[in-house]
């Protein structure tokens, strides 16, 4: 196997429970990929070096004995620096939180581990999963594999990075305004927002508590199905868990193709209420083209208009990002990086009324959503409305962060999956996003499947050296 | 909105040291919150009961 690092975790999984790949031999070469290249990438705040070397041998041994300990026994995984791993510090990629040592892992980190997962490091995000990339931080932030002087998304800008770069099959992001789905955007990766409540968020720094979602980030869709299937489920200490769905095995439809489904293109987002780049909307037609002629019906759905979802989440976001940063705020503002400052301190000028009021607006967008989703089975409709823009050009970035249709899902805890289409003109990636009915992941895999399988989008890779 | 309601509301949320290192850290907070609240303000009146309840304040429940 020349090319170990584009690996899928499916397949890694597989070749080690036949005995046919040694973890050891993997991690080895990851890690030697990752001190080539990620000196150029910034994907890392902390490589583990001795203690993946050590779970990969222990899991070569028990592979050796027959003894699996799940589904991603001996595959590798990178976890945002907003989440614990026990005994490592969750910066959070600030100052504040720098010396902060994790006492136990976050329940999705111990659920990756339960299932043979191997953890190779702490990986970069905007600080404290908001802003952009800062150059005004302890650590550098990570850039876009496609073009390393683009942006790579966030705030899961070193997850998505390092799938793209070929350092790990797996990552953890978290997503409160969709920085799950803005670095698979951003970086061709498939990254699933999932359900509210569907993965536990404790042990997860927060940033909102009623939008922030911990999700699944990979370089296939069925390697997300596998690692949702391993991180959904109740969580009792998580006020915001939800009740164990009905089946986890999202793997199980995944190749059912589309014949039958019905649906809903949201065309008002990127033709009217946030124009896209006509790249962008050339993609999304040859999604929707695509999918009709593999056999589901396509028709034009109707929801809120952005700025209106934008509005609220803002609201909210902002109100409860306050209630949890203002000691800080007042005791240490120049401990946080200015992008960061400015966009926190934004919850001290927030009524009270105010976040009501969108909280109230919430829930009505709630039931127009709802609505729609009666009426077909997935919506289909943009990610990002243009490419990733230059990561030095703090102008660019706040206008590429903001045109976006992710929130919305946020805003009503809808599960939301972006992934690619197709790479812009300029050698960028282009993105989709499908959204599906609350607990329907599978069928949102399923199309998300139909449509990588039709376009090979499983076989973007940057054009890195080695 | 007006600098000195800018610099009552900021220090009422206790951001003094903001206020005198990062002032325009704080101006372009209180603009970027003034943006949105008024958005939001607008589009409440067209809220009906009891549909727009807030609480919980999210919740969601498999269908």
């Amino acid at each position: 196997m020349s090319e170990l690092h584009w690996m899928t975790a499916k397949a890694v999984a597989a070749a080690i429970a036949k005995r046919e790949m040694s973890p050891v031999e993997l991690v080895n070469a990851l890690l030697d990929r990752i001190e080539r290249l990620n000196p150029r990438l910034n994907v890392f705040i902390r490589v583990e070096a001795e203690a993946a070397l050590e779970e990969a041998r222990a899991a070569e041994a028990e592979a050796a004995r027959g003894q699996l300990r799940g589904a991603l026994h001996g595959v590798p995984v990178g976890i945002k620096d907003i989440i614990d791993v026990s005994g490592l510090p969750t910066t959070c990629h600030s100052k504040i939180l720098e010396n902060k040592i994790a006492r136990a892992d976050a329940v999705c980190v111990a659920k990756l581990r339960a299932a043979g997962a191997i953890i190779l490091g702490k990986l970069s995000t905007h600080e404290f999963a908001i802003g952009g990339p800062s150059f005004d931080l302890p650590w550098p932030p990570a850039r876009n594999p496609w073009n390393r002087d683009h942006h790579p998304g966030g705030s899961s800008s070193g997850s998505g990075s390092g799938l793209a770069a070929g350092f790990f099959p797996m990552a953890l992001g978290t997503d409160t305004g969709g920085s799950v789905r803005n670095p698979a955007s951003a970086c061709a990766i498939v990254g699933t927002k999932p359900t509210y409540g569907l993965v536990s968020r404790r042990g997860v720094f927060p940033l909102a508590f009623t939008l922030d979602h911990v999700g699944p980030m990979t370089r296939t869709v069925a390697d997300n199905a596998m690692m949702l299937g391993v991180l959904a489920g109740h969580d009792s200490l998580d006020p915001g868990s939800a009740p164990p769905p009905r089946s986890a095995d999202y793997m199980k439809t995944l190749e059912h193709g589309v014949r039958g489904l019905r649906i809903g293109f949201v065309r008002h987002f990127h033709e009217i209420d946030v124009p896209a780049d006509p790249e962008v909307t050339a993609g999304l037609e040859r999604v929707a083209f695509t999918l009709r002629a593999e056999g589901a019906s396509v028709i034009d759905v109707r929801l809120p208009a952005l700025g209106d979802f934008a509005a609220v989440y803002r609201a909210i976001q902002q109100s409860e990002a306050w209630s949890i940063h203002s000691e800080w705020l007042k005791e240490r503002p120049g401990d946080y990086g200015r992008l960061t400052r400015r966009r926190l301190m934004a919850g001290a000028f927030m009524g009270a009324g105010d976040y009501v009021m969108a909280c109230r607006q919430r829930s009505q967008m709630i039931h127009e959503v709802e609505a729609a989703l009666r009426e077909v089975d997935i919506l289909l409709c943009a990610s990002a409305m243009d490419p990733a823009c230059r990561i030095d050009e703090p102008e660019a970035i706040e206008r590429n962060y903001v045109r976006q249709a992710r929130a919305p899902f946020n805003v009503t805890g809808h599960p939301a999956l972006a992934m690619p289409t197709v790479l812009s003109r300029d050698g960028l990636p282009l993105s989709v996003q499908f959204v599906g009915r609350y607990f329907d992941e599978a069928n949102l895999f399923r199309v998300a499947r139909a449509w990588e399988r039709a376009a090979c989008t499983d076989a973007l890779h940057p054009p890195l050296e080695g | 909105m007006d600098e000195r309601i800018v610099e009552a509301i900021a220090r009422c949320a206790g951001l003094e040291k903001a206020l005198e290192v990062h002032p325009d850290d704080v101006a372009a907070a209180a603009a970027a919150a003034e943006k949105v609240t008024n958005r939001i303000r607008r589009s409440s009146g067209t809220l009906s009961e009891p549909l727009s309840e807030p609480w919980p304040p999210m919740i969601v429940v498999g269908r």
